[in-house]
C-alpha cells in the first residue's frame, strides 16, 4: 500500500529520456512502457469522481493484449482485470469478481457507467532499487494526448512504499533538483475531462443562490431555467435509456417545474401558467408507464431475497414479463418524448422563460390574444419581493400540511395518507426551489422532520401501489401460463410487501409528531420573520 | 479480515511456497494481502526481497512496545505488504510465554491493522509450540499442503485431531488440506493421490505439481505467476486459490 506524490512536470522535453538519464545515480530501472488506449468511466451524476475513484479501460495499442479494466482509489491501484469482452462493463453487475466490487456497486446502485474521455497514453514506470532489487519507490511518467492531438500536463507520480518512506523522499528530492516539477492533486482523468470540454456531472440536487431581494418573476424564472436545464441535461439519456436514473431525474425536474408554475398563481400571468401546467403535467404523464415499469425491475432483486433460497428461481417468469413490458413502455416513451407537441412545449417554454423582469400580461392566453399593458399588469405578485411572496406560499402550504396531518388518525382511509404525501411534496418542493432566499440553518430545520415524514408516506403509499400491481401481474402470469410455484413465490412477496406499508403506517404518528414539533413550527415561523427583515 | 495460516507439522512439504504464492495471486485478484513470515529462517521474507530484520525484534512485538503497523514493508507487488522475519522469532515460544495472554498475543497485534488487509497469510515454521497454538488462535483456517505420501496423511490426521480435541487452544479454525508436490511421473504419487483422497475426501480438489518453476522462486525471488506467468505451476495455485476462496 504506498502513498502518492503527483506532480506536473513543467519543463520542456521527455520526462522519461531525463528520467533514463537519472536512472543510475537514483538506482532507477524501468519496469514497464506501454502505449494505451484510455478511456475513463463514471456514472453521468460522477459518483465515482465523487468518491475519489478513477475507473478507467486500457487497450494496449501495441502487443495486442486484452483490454483491462483498472481501478484507482485514492491513489491506490485497488484491482485490474483483463476484460473478456471488448466493451467496458456497464452496470454495477458487469463488473469483475473483485473483492471490492460491492463497494463500487453500492456507490454506482442502478446507475449505468458512461465512456467519458479518451486519451492516447505512455505510462512509464521506473523502480528505485536496493542492493537486494527490491522495489523502494516508484515513478510513474504519464504523458497523454486526447485523440484530437491535444496533449494533456505530462504527469509525474513518486509512489513511496511503506517501509520505505526514507528511500522515496530521497528520491523525490532528486527528481524536484532535476526536473521541473509542479504538485499537483489534479488527476489525468480530470485533465482529460477539462481537456476535452467534457459536460460537467449531472446532479439531481439543485443548486441555486437566489437573490432575497428580487422581484417574484426573476426568482421563479431562475428557478424554472434551473429546472429546464435538469430537464434538457438528462433528455438524451432518457431516450437511450441509459440508465433508469435519467428518467427519474427527469421527471423530478418535471414534477418541480408544475409546482413552480403552481405556486406561481400571481407572479406569472394566468393564461400562459394555465397552459404551461396542462403542457407540463401532459409531459410528466407520458412518462409514468415506463417510469412504474423501472421501478419493478429495481425493486424485484429487494423482493426475490424475501424469499427463501429454493423459490428464488420461482419468480423468473415475472422478472421476464417486467422486462418485456418495461421495453414496451420504453418504445412508447420515445414516440411521445420526439413528437411534434413534446417539441413545441419545448419551444414555447424556451421562448417564454427569455428575457428578465416580469411577463408582459397575458403573452399566451386562452384565447391566443395579447392584452395590452405593462410587464405584470395581470401578475400583482409578480414585481414584489421574491422572498416575501415564497414565504407567503411556504407559510400557506406549511399550514396545510399541519392541518391534514392532524386530521389523520388510525382508521383514516388510505386515501388521505396519499392525498397528505401531495401536501407535504408540495412544500418540500417550495423549500428546494426557494429555500436559498432564506438562512440556510432554518431551511434544514424545516426540511430534515418534513423528509421523514415524505418517507414514512412515501413507503406507504408505494407498497400499497406495488402490492397492487404485483396483483396484476400474477392475473397477467395466470394468463401466460404460470405455474403454481411463481404464483406462490408472489403470494408470499406481496405478504412481504403488504406487512412493510403497514408498518410505515403505524410510523406515521411519530414522524408526524416531530414534524409538527415546536421548534419545528418555530422554524417555519422565522422564515417568515426572514422575509419582513429582508424588506 | 480473514487470517490464513500455512502450516504443517512437518517441513518441506511447500508452505512458504504456497503462502507467498496465495498471497500473490489474492492481491493480483484485488484483495488486500498481508503476508506475516513467522518463520525465522525467513524464506518468504526472502523471496519478497525483503531485510529479515524487526527493530527491536519479536520482543518488542510481543510486549506491546512496538505495533505492527510500524514494521510492514510494501512488497514489490500492488496490494501486498509483508511482516518481515527476524531472527528473534525463533525464541517466539519463551517471548509467548512472557507474556500475559500467550494464546490471543498474535490475534491482538493483527487486530490493529484489520482495517487495512482483506487477508492475512501467516507463513507458520514447522512445528507445534505455544507459537502455534497462538496462530490456531489467531486464525481463521489453516492451509495444510500434503505431500501423497501416506506418513504425510497420518500428520495431517494428528492436526485434525488436534484442532479438534483442544478447544480450550482453538476457538474456530477450519482445516484445509491440499496435496502439494505431487510428481505425476512417480506411479506411488499417482496412487497415492487415488487412495488418500478416499481416505480424506475433503482435500481440495486443486493439485499443486512439484515443479522446477517452483524451486527456481529462489532464484528469481518472486511469485511464480510473477516471473512464469500462464505456466502450469501458476495455474495451479490460481486454481488453489479459487477453490480456498469459494470455501471461505
Amino acid at each position: 500500500m504506498s502513498e502518492v506524490h503527483r506532480f506536473v512536470v513543467t519543463g520542456a522535453g521527455d520526462p522519461s529520456a531525463v528520467l533514463a538519464g537519472l536512472a543510475e545515480r537514483a538506482g532507477l530501472r524501468v519496469v514497464s512502457s506501454t502505449v494505451v488506449e484510455r478511456t475513463f468511466l463514471d456514472t453521468a451524476d460522477g459518483r465515482l469522481d465523487a468518491a475519489g475513484i478513477v475507473l478507467e479501460l486500457r487497450r494496449p495499442l501495441e502487443g495486442g493484449a486484452s483490454p483491462t479494466l483498472v481501478w484507482v482509489e485514492a491513489e491506490r491501484l485497488v484491482a485490474t482485470a483483463p476484460l473478456d469482452a471488448p466493451t467496458a462493463p456497464r452496470f454495477a453487475s458487469d463488473l469483475p469478481p473483485w473483492p471490492g466490487a460491492p463497494h463500487l456497486a453500492s456507490l454506482m446502485e442502478m446507475r449505468a457507467l458512461v465512456p467519458g474521455p479518451v486519451t492516447r497514453s505512455r505510462l512509464t514506470t521506473l523502480a528505485a532499487l536496493d542492493r537486494e532489487e527490491k522495489t523502494t519507490a516508484r515513478v510513474v511518467v504519464d504523458a497523454s494526448a486526447l485523440p484530437d492531438g491535444t496533449e494533456l500536463p505530462v504527469l509525474l507520480e513518486v509512489h513511496q512504499l511503506r517501509g520505505y518512506q526514507r528511500e522515496a523522499e530521497k528520491l523525490e528530492k532528486l527528481l524536484v533538483a532535476r526536473l521541473a516539477l509542479e504538485p499537483t492533486t489534479t488527476t489525468a482523468a480530470a485533465n482529460a475531462r477539462r481537456l476535452a470540454g467534457a459536460p460537467a456531472f449531472l446532479r439531481s440536487k439543485l443548486r441555486l443562490s437566489l437573490d432575497p431581494t428580487a422581484v417574484a418573476a426573476d426568482a421563479w424564472r431562475d428557478v424554472l431555467r434551473e429546472l429546464t436545464a435538469a430537464m434538457t441535461a438528462n433528455f438524451a439519456g432518457t431516450l437511450a435509456d441509459t440508465d433508469s436514473e435519467f428518467l427519474h431525474d427527469f421527471r423530478v425536474a418535471v414534477r418541480r417545474t408544475r409546482s413552480v408554475l403552481q405556486e406561481g398563481k400571481g407572479v406569472l400571468p394566468p393564461g400562459a401558467r394555465a397552459h404551461f401546467r396542462a403542457g407540463f403535467k401532459w409531459l410528466g404523464d407520458i412518462t409514468t408507464p415506463q417510469r412504474d415499469a423501472d421501478v419493478h425491475l429495481l425493486d424485484l432483486p429487494g423482493l426475490v431475497q424475501l424469499l427463501p433460497a429454493d423459490r428464488v428461481d420461482a419468480l423468473e417468469p415475472l422478472h421476464e414479463l417486467l422486462v418485456e413490458r418495461q421495453r414496451a413502455c420504453h418504445e412508447q416513451l420515445v414516440g411521445d418524448l420526439r413528437s411534434w407537441r413534446r417539441a413545441r412545449l419545448g419551444q414555447e417554454w424556451a421562448a417564454f422563460l427569455d428575457g428578465d423582469g416580469p411577463w408582459p400580461p397575458d403573452s399566451l392566453d386562452g384565447d391566443g390574444g395579447h392584452p395590452d399593458g405593462p410587464p405584470g399588469a395581470d401578475a400583482p405578485d409578480a414585481s414584489r419581493p421574491a422572498i416575501v411572496v415564497a414565504a407567503a406560499r411556504i407559510r400557506k402550504a406549511h399550514r396545510r400540511l399541519v392541518r391534514d396531518g392532524r386530521a389523520i388518525h388510525a382508521g383514516s382511509p388510505a386515501t388521505a395518507l396519499h392525498d397528505l404525501r401531495k401536501d407535504a411534496k408540495r412544500l418540500r418542493y417550495l423549500l428546494e426551489c426557494f429555500g436559498s432566499l432564506f438562512p440556510t440553518g432554518d431551511v434544514s430545520v424545516a426540511v430534515k422532520p418534513l423528509k421523514a415524514l415524505q418517507d414514512t408516506l412515501g413507503t406507504f403509499q408505494d407498497t400499497e401501489v406495488q402490492a397492487h400491481a404485483l396483483e396484476g401481474f400474477g392475473d397477467e402470469l395466470v394468463q401466460r401460463g404460470a405455474g403454481a410455484p411463481t404464483l406462490l413465490a408472489l403470494g408470499a412477496v406481496i405478504e412481504h410487501v403488504s406487512a412493510r406499508g403497514a408498518a410505515a403506517r403505524r410510523q406515521y404518528a411519530e414522524r408526524f409528531g416531530a414534524f409538527d414539533s415546536r421548534a419545528v413550527r418555530g422554524a417555519y415561523e422565522r422564515l417568515s420573520d426572514d422575509a419582513e427583515a429582508a424588506t | 479480515m480473514k487470517v490464513l495460516a500455512t502450516y504443517n507439522i512437518k517441513g518441506g512439504v511447500g508452505k512458504t511456497a504456497t503462502a507467498v504464492n496465495l498471497a500473490y495471486e489474492a492481491a493480483i485478484r484485488g484483495h488486500r494481502v498481508l503476508v506475516w513470515d513467522l518463520d525465522p529462517q525467513g524464506a518468504a521474507t526472502f523471496y519478497f526481497r525483503i531485510r529479515p530484520k524487526v527493530k527491536g525484534g519479536g520482543k518488542a512485538l510481543v510486549s506491546g512496545r512496538r505495533v505492527l503497523d510500524e514494521i510492514i514493508k510494501a512488497s514489490d507487488y500492488e496490494n501486498l505488504d509483508v511482516v518481515p522475519a527476524d531472527f528473534s522469532m525463533r525464541n517466539l515460544d519463551l517471548l509467548l510465554e512472557g507474556s500475559k495472554k500467550p494464546l490471543a498475543t498474535l490475534r491482538r497485534l493483527l487486530k490493529s491493522v484489520a482495517h487495512e488487509y482483506d487477508l492475512v497469510f501467516l507463513d507458520c515454521p514447522p512445528s507445534i509450540s505455544l507459537a502455534s497454538e497462538s496462530v490456531f488462535r489467531a486464525a481463521d483456517a489453516l492451509l495444510v499442503p500434503v505431500i501423497p505420501t501416506t506418513l504425510s496423511i497420518r500428520t495431517f490426521e494428528q492436526l485434525d485431531r488436534f484442532v479438534e480435541e483442544n478447544p480450550e487452544v482453538v476457538e474456530e479454525l477450519d482445516v484445509i488440506g491440499f496435496f502439494s508436490m505431487v510428481d505425476r511421473r512417480k506411479r506411488l504419487h499417482r496412487e497415492l493421490l487415488v487412495d488418500l483422497r478416499q481416505v480424506r475426501p475433503d482435500l481440495l480438489d486443486a493439485v499443486i505439481p512439484a515443479i522446477t518453476d517452483i524451486e527456481r522462486m529462489g532464484v528469481h525471488r518472486q511469485p511464480v505467476a510473477a516471473f512464469a506467468p500462464g505456466t502450469r505451476s501458476a495455474r495451479a495455485y490460481s486454481a488453489l486459490w479459487t477453490e480456498i476462496n469459494e470455501r471461505l
